[in-house]
């Protein structure tokens, strides 16, 4: 009985925070693995894990980082297993160009495209702060980083965009 | 504040809310600002995609103790799952396609070629690793790569933070805390093709390197010696931790303290 009740508070509490947090989750692993498909995949196994290890998690107001760098994790480990080459912009698969085609809006295609040409370094640093909120020197331990080299990142990343802009 | 310093802190965070007095009289900042604030509205907006409704994978039931995790298929339906009763309150914005997420399966022959290649690979009795170099046991690829890591071993009395020994040491993969000793180095380092925590404590005689491998499965402790170290590799759960120092560092006390420090996650 008791630990029914144990078990059904667990759940709860890993749907209460994976329900808060699963947008980040897919976004974040659509961006660092730039594949839709791949993303999916990250975030199952990402879920998963969280699940056998949510004991750990001793402070619910730290989720969302600690779920993000479950998804970092495991989207290193998906690479690491299948050493994918690096993408050629002219020639993606279906759910690479998918992650470009969203909605039919021409400004947001023009820049959606040089965010997935940014270089890993760039646009990674540049996802957890504009769209995942992150200070930076939360960024900072999310990627292992000094904080100089996020700020120089972070700079790089919009001049980098803003040029890109400026010439389409 | 100039205008170079201005730029600089709106270009790393367009939110940046410093320098006002400098912002007052300077047309072209205003203007800079501006433009970065756009600019980042549209990134903003870009790099939010749809996101297809969330699935829960199959997940584990609990056993009788709390790190141990079974699979048991009676508890295994998404379906039921709490989250995908509440869909509403999954997808937070209304602009948020939703399209349904699958889970996807290995075929068989994949799971075939993966098992053949872990064979093949025991059979040889090498270790491959990410940089394709072949190490013929554990102990020498952790040897190198202490060797590609010198900076690591400093002799110092300044401790790394909480949060950084936090973010080397995820509570996914294990829960640490400070008694080991003086943690003074703390990096994430692939070892076996995996990423695993590397940290430093200050021994007795000099720095001591510690490995924590959750994923590396050994059948019992290993020796390993290189120029002027001496460690171990002791076998800890499903995983193991490597301890290795300076010759004459007595590594008996630090492998209590660092086994009791450590409890695996997963």
């Amino acid at each position: 009985m008791h630990s029914n009740k144990a078990a059904d508070a667990r759940r709860q509490r890993f749907d209460r925070q994976v329900g808060i947090y699963h947008q980040d989750m897919y976004r974040y692993a659509a961006w660092l693995s730039r594949d839709k498909t791949i993303a999916e995949d990250v975030v199952q196994e990402a879920l998963l894990r969280a699940w056998k290890s949510l004991d750990a998690l001793r402070d619910d107001s730290s989720a969302k980082q600690w779920l993000l760098t479950i998804v970092r994790r495991e989207n290193a480990r998906y690479f690491e297993r299948k050493r994918l080459e690096t993408v050629d912009i002219d020639n993606l698969t279906a759910s690479q160009a998918a992650l470009l085609a969203e909605q039919p809006d021409e400004a947001l295609d023009e820049m959606r495209l040089a965010i997935y040409e940014l270089e890993d370094d760039y646009r990674e640093p540049l996802v957890l702060q504009v769209l995942m909120g992150f200070s930076t020197n939360e960024i900072a331990e999310q990627m292992g980083l000094k904080q100089g080299a996020v700020l120089t990142r972070l700079h790089r990343a919009r001049a980098k965009l803003k040029d890109q802009m400026a010439r389409s | 504040m100039n205008c170079e310093e201005y730029r600089e802190a709106i270009a790393t965070d367009p939110s940046f809310d410093g320098g006002a007095g400098h912002l007052n009289e300077c047309a072209a900042c205003q203007q800079y600002r501006s433009d970065m604030q756009a600019l980042d509205q549209r990134i903003s907006r870009a790099l939010a995609i749809d996101v297809p409704e969330l699935q829960v994978p199959e997940l584990p039931e609990l056993s009788t103790s709390k790190s141990e995790l079974s699979t048991s298929k009676s508890e295994l339906s998404t379906s039921k799952s709490g989250l995908s009763t509440s869909k509403s309150g999954l997808s937070t914005s209304k602009s948020d396609k939703v399209v349904a997420l699958h889970r996807r399966q290995l075929a068989p022959q994949t799971w075939f070629a993966m098992a053949a290649t872990v064979v093949v690979a025991a059979l040889l009795g090498v270790r491959l690793v990410g940089t394709g170099i072949e190490y013929d046991s554990l102990a020498d690829e952790i040897l190198a790569h202490l060797d590609g890591e010198p900076n690591a071993l400093r002799v110092t009395d300044v401790a790394i933070t909480a949060k950084r020994l936090n973010a080397v040491v995820p509570a996914d993969i294990a829960l640490m805390d400070h008694s080991a000793g003086l943690i003074t180095y703390a990096q994430t380092c692939p070892i076996g093709g995996r990423d695993v925590p590397h940290l430093v404590i200050q021994g007795e005689r000099g720095p001591v390197t510690i490995l924590l491998m959750p994923e590396e499965k050994i059948s019992g402790p290993q020796r390993l010696s290189g120029d002027n170290v001496n460690g171990i590799i002791l076998p800890v759960g499903n995983g193991s931790i490597a301890i290795i120092g300076e010759r004459d560092e007595r590594l008996d006390r630090i492998e209590e303290s660092v086994l009791k420090s450590v409890v695996w996650s997963t």
